[in-house]
């Protein structure tokens, strides 16, 4: 109001007299302050934008798209070469007539199971009669690669001969190339039909063979060893499920080995695990290489009551704790067993901690020597049997071995007595050891498997894993990190779209990158049959993947609501732009009162003259 | 730019947004589908205890009387993260130094040894909360401080603090709020960071807390329903303070009479809680849930039963050969020589070769030979096994044993028992059958000896008419087909 009484008195001297100032103006109004109010509302839109591009939250742009297509479809095809040779045939059967019905054969029984890492699309068969006489060939697409004629009967082996080690060797120097599995059927020997599947990536069948019923009794064993073997090995459910999925996100494992004396006032045990290591775990963790980064640590710890009850059974002359008791058997309150990280080298475990980001749990292997009071302890089966190997593992946690020591029974020593563990007993040991380590990859340990149609010997391998079983675990893990890397990429994705307001690192961009090409990669090498750099490059796709899903940056603002927003901003912007707001609306509303009076004069100027 | 715009300032978008994410994940490929069947394999908590300040001392209580059950009933040390806001053991105004008690009678001290406290005073703060839920840690976070579950883990979070209407207060200086709680849950399910979560929160108008949350899996009990308190149970004249609250008292004496081999339900413990008492209503939300609470024992969350597998064989092999690697190189020679030999000619061997290398040779054939017998003997005991199991001999025989297993006065003969478990008759019920039977056999024969006779007269009436009606048939056959 201020300003305006300036303008009024101006007019009463220009005006007559009687012009009444509230409701007449004889003058135009001055546009100037409402041009000033404006200009200045006006600048503050204007730089509106401004200020919102510089508030705007950095956010490094992800590959959207190539994540859900990745998500979409995270399979890998890997090829499969099979090859079956039949020697001493006198009959000849066509060569194209046995890949026919093998082919018929491998279709039916691969049918009702379509998992990653199984050949379902992908699959060659070349198949060889060989004979003293002639030798017929079909012939796949890439023939390099396969037997070459005569090749067996050259070497003059007898398959008869038990010698299944010998025989192995042999067709490993005659057949041993990379990614094809071949059988071998060999007529001749012995009554009845013997398969042995060995430690590389071939098999024989022996069986004296005459009649055509008995060459498609061959035929179907030929095709189960293919299909069951080398591509499910020997596992009922293929794929690996979440749970026996032992290796962590970063595709380590720690193998930590943990030998617990339950009383050491009765006896205390024990071992020469260095030997162990060096000797027997040291080739296994070579060969698991590509599957998993392996470390192995090992203690002894003292005073480790088990948490189950066990009771003295007359028949077995052993105290008894039967499988119901397992799940709690593990005393976790009393076996300190993480110690062993602790233990262990601290500048190394750090590390391990940093890479384990996800690591469910470390493998640990137990072996419980029981107290005086309660040896021998056995385990008793459901089945009223004494367990053989006297452990059990739980699914991502590890193993455990009780082990008796010899002749607790007829100990009477009041005094504790100091022992190590014989070379014969921690061979025993390792052995159980091993079959867990298997049973917990989901491989059986037993050397025989009974198909549908007959059985099979399978040679144990001394690295533990077989050949063919180390293609299997490769493939089967490819596809489980594909998978894995694929639903991580994805959640974050999702998360990532329904929160705008969080700010997106590049390093998370450069991993998500580096993750897709990783996963690239795999599915590349799996489509050249590579299974091992398949499985590490899988490995590294899901680790990068899982870093990325877990940055810690994305933690710094998660729910944002409108109403934070507005609590942020309002004691920034509320007091001016009201201020402004609110002039401009009173300039306005002025301008057009001054007007209309102005022009109500004017009219009625012209109205009088 | 402008979609941004829009996306921040309205409300609606944003739920509209949600839903979409919803459905999404609904829909999501099969692979995950097969991961949520999954079994449980492993237990985790995490119990927080979120306010400061010596009157809250019944806070931190709650927190370690549970941490004292769930360590009792199995879940060891590296699998509970426990948080305190505040270090009352060691306050200046605790009377009694170093210990810590939840009831006046001060019979347990929950203070005692092995308590493993990972996040402590001013690291109580909502960052590292959710940090611990969703595992988004700085690199040098200890392993013991990491919530390192996987998709079969059971989480069960504990809660306790001074809350209200869809917030929790940390450190009186900052809030959890139902919206960060929902959203940490939302991203733990994404990464299959747990199977099944139970969430516990005893706090003022506790329920409100839920009200964001839409994983599946997730169940979740609070103290109080919205708009009510949840108050201390009673104070410690000694202390000077509340020990405990209600809500967490009376939770204590359900698990107090349990031990871990119990098969208590959930539903038996939801419904332990008695309203007069708690002062407040406990609520329980259940929709998100999958499975019945009266089929979910206490102990899949407060507990740890380890799943286990027996290990049916080990892996026998060579490894003796594994040995050899430490030369290795003589021993590629010697492969190399032999492999040579088996290669050149077998013919040239023979000459050489002595009779005690044949001998040995002989005995090791022998032996594996005997192997062999034994594993084909294992295989045909395994196929024997299989079919007995698959025909349920085994079932109905264990079923029966059991049975006479749990038979308090043991029957006098037991054969008899069991032939009368599998269904067969007694001694008397057979000797009246038997009884029976010849009764029927009497009356069949003389019902077969007239059925008989008439028979015969049936016959004789029958016979001059058969002879008849077959010429009829003939009769009447013949013309239809001559035209």
């Amino acid at each position: 109001m201020s300003e305006i009484s300036p303008e009024v008195p101006d007019n009463r001297q220009d005006a007559p007299s009687h012009v009444d100032p509230n409701s007449t103006r004889i003058t135009k109004p001055g546009v100037k302050r409402l041009v000033l109010t404006l200009s200045v509302l006006f600048s503050l839109v204007l730089g509106f934008p401004f200020l919102w591009k510089s508030v705007e939250i950095y956010r490094s742009s992800l590959p959207f798209g190539e994540i859900s297509e990745m998500e979409s479809n995270p399979s890998l095809s890997f090829p499969c070469r099979f090859q079956a040779v039949f020697i001493n045939f006198n009959s000849n059967p066509s060569p194209n007539h046995l890949q026919l019905s093998i082919l018929d054969k491998i279709t039916e029984l691969t049918s009702n199971s379509s998992q990653c890492g199984a050949c379902a699309n992908d699959l060659a068969l070349s198949v060889t009669v060989d004979s003293i006489s002639s030798c017929t060939q079909t012939h796949p697409t890439d023939n390099s690669n396969y037997y070459r004629c005569g090749a067996i009967s050259a070497v003059d082996f007898d398959f008869s001969n038990d010698d299944d080690d010998g025989v192995d060797e042999l067709l490993e120097s005659v057949l041993g190339v990379k990614n094809v599995y071949s059988v071998v059927v060999v007529n001749g020997g012995g009554e009845g039909i013997r398969a042995v599947v060995g430690k590389y990536r071939h098999a024989w069948i022996v069986g004296s063979v005459e009649e055509e019923e008995e060459e498609s009794v061959l035929v179907s064993r030929v095709a189960e060893i293919f299909v069951k073997m080398f591509v499910n090995g020997g596992t009922e459910n293929g794929l690996i499920h979440g749970e026996f999925m032992p290796v962590g996100a970063d595709r380590r494992i720690v193998l930590s080995f943990n030998l617990l004396n339950a009383e050491p006032n009765d006896w205390v045990y024990d071992w020469d695990f260095q030997r162990v290591d060096e000797t027997l775990l040291a080739p296994i963790i070579k060969v698991l290489g590509p599957i998993a980064n392996i470390s192995v640590e090992s203690q002894v710890l003292y005073h480790t009551p088990k948490s189950s009850f066990s009771y003295w059974d007359e028949k077995w002359k052993s105290y008894i704790f039967s499988t119901k008791d397992l799940p709690f058997f593990v005393n976790s309150n009393e076996w300190h067993l993480d110690t062993s990280i602790a233990a262990g080298g601290r500048s190394k475990i750090l590390q391990f901690v940093v890479y384990i980001l996800l690591l469910p749990s470390p493998f640990i292997h137990f072996l419980y020597v029981p107290s005086a009071k309660e040896c021998p302890l056995s385990l008793l089966l459901p089945t009223g049997e004494i367990s053989k190997t006297n452990g059990f593992i739980s699914p991502m946690w590890g193993g455990v071995v009780v082990w008796n020591p010899p002749g607790c029974l007829n100990s009477e020593t009041n005094h504790p007595s100091r022992h190590t563990m014989s070379r014969e007993d921690l061979q025993a040991v390792f052995e159980v050891f091993m079959g867990q380590f298997r049973q917990l990859f989901g491989l059986k340990s037993n050397n025989l498997y009974i198909g549908a149609s007959g059985t099979y010997h399978l040679l144990p391998s001394g690295k533990g894993f077989t050949e063919w079983e180390l293609d299997v675990l490769s493939r089967q893990f490819a596809c489980f990190n594909l998978h894995s890397c694929a639903t991580t990429l994805g959640s974050l994705s999702r998360l990532v779209q329904s929160l705008p307001r969080m700010i997106i690192m590049d390093e998370i961009g450069k991993l998500v990158q580096f993750s897709l090409e990783a996963a690239k990669l795999a599915q590349s090498n799996a489509s050249l049959g590579d299974n091992e750099s398949s499985a590490v490059s899988s490995g590294q796709a899901r680790s990068l993947a899982e870093d990325a899903f877990f940055h810690p940056s994305i933690m710094s603002i998660s729910y944002y609501s409108f109403e934070h927003c507005f609590a942020i901003y309002s004691p920034f912007f509320l007091p001016v732009s009201m201020h402004v707001l609110l002039a401009a609306l009173r300039e306005w509303k002025r301008y057009k009162q001054e007007k209309a009076k102005y022009t109500a004069w004017k009219a009625k100027v012209k109205v009088e003259s | 730019m402008m979609v941004r715009y829009k996306m921040h300032n309205s409300f609606g978008f944003k739920s509209l947004a949600a839903m979409l994410l919803l459905l999404i994940l609904s829909s999501s490929t099969s692979y995950r589908a097969s991961a949520e069947t999954t079994m449980h394999t492993n237990n985790w908590a995490v119990l927080v205890c979120t306010s400061r300040f010596w009157f809250n001392y019944r806070h931190m209580a709650n927190t370690l009387s549970l941490y004292r059950t769930v360590k009792r009933l199995g879940i060891p040390d590296e699998r509970i993260i426990l948080m305190l806001a505040d270090d009352m053991a060691c306050n200046a105004r605790n009377k009694y130094p170093a210990q810590v008690f939840n009831n006046e009678n001060h019979k347990l001290n929950l203070y005692g040894d092995n308590v493993e406290v990972d996040y402590r005073g001013y690291e109580v703060t909502v960052e590292n909360f959710l940090r611990v839920l969703t595992g988004r840690h700085e690199a040098a976070v200890p392993r013991s401080k990491r919530l390192l579950s996987d998709e079969g883990s059971h989480i069960l979070l504990y809660m306790t603090g001074h809350g209200g209407d869809e917030f929790l207060k940390f450190q009186d200086s900052e809030e959890l709020q139902s919206h960060d709680l929902a959203d940490a849950v939302k991203q733990m399910k994404e990464k299959h960071r747990f199977k099944e979560l139970l969430i516990m929160v005893d706090t003022c108008q506790a329920a409100t807390l839920f009200s964001q949350l839409h994983s599946l899996g997730v169940l979740a009990i609070g103290s109080s329903m919205k708009g009510e308190n949840s108050y201390s149970h009673h104070l410690d004249s000694d202390v000077g303070v509340s020990v405990v609250d209600r809500f967490t008292f009376y939770t204590l004496a359900f698990f107090e009479k349990l031990n871990m081999y119990d098969n208590a339900s959930l539903s038996s413990l939801f419904t332990s809680y008695n309203p007069t008492l708690l002062m407040s209503t406990a609520y329980y939300r259940t929709d998100l849930y999958q499975r019945k609470l009266e089929e979910v024992p206490v102990t899949n969350f407060f507990g740890s039963v380890m799943e286990t597998i027996h290990t049916d064989s080990a892996y026998r092999t060579t490894f003796s050969k594994t040995s050899e690697t430490i030369m290795p190189l003589q021993q590629s020679v010697e492969h190399d020589e032999s492999r040579q030999l088996i290669n050149s000619n077998v013919q040239d061997q023979t000459s050489d070769t002595k009779i005690e290398q044949q001998e040995e040779h002989r005995k090791k054939i022998r032996e594996q030979m005997m192997m062999r017998y034994k594993e084909e003997k294992e295989a045909k005991k395994e196929a024997f096994r299989k079919y007995l199991d698959s025909s349920g001999v085994l079932d109905a025989l264990t079923k029966v044993l059991v049975a006479l297993y749990e038979q308090n006065d043991k029957p006098s003969s037991a054969l008899e028992f069991v032939q009368q478990k599998l269904g067969a008759p007694s001694v008397s019920e057979y000797e009246k059958l038997q009884a029976e039977m010849s009764d029927l056999q009497l009356k069949y024969n003389e019902l077969l000896a007239a059925h008989q006779e008439n028979c015969k007269e049936l016959e004789e009436l029958k016979n001059p008419q058969k002879t008849a009606s077959t010429e009829e048939n003939n009769d009447a056959e013949a013309p239809k087909d001559e035209p």
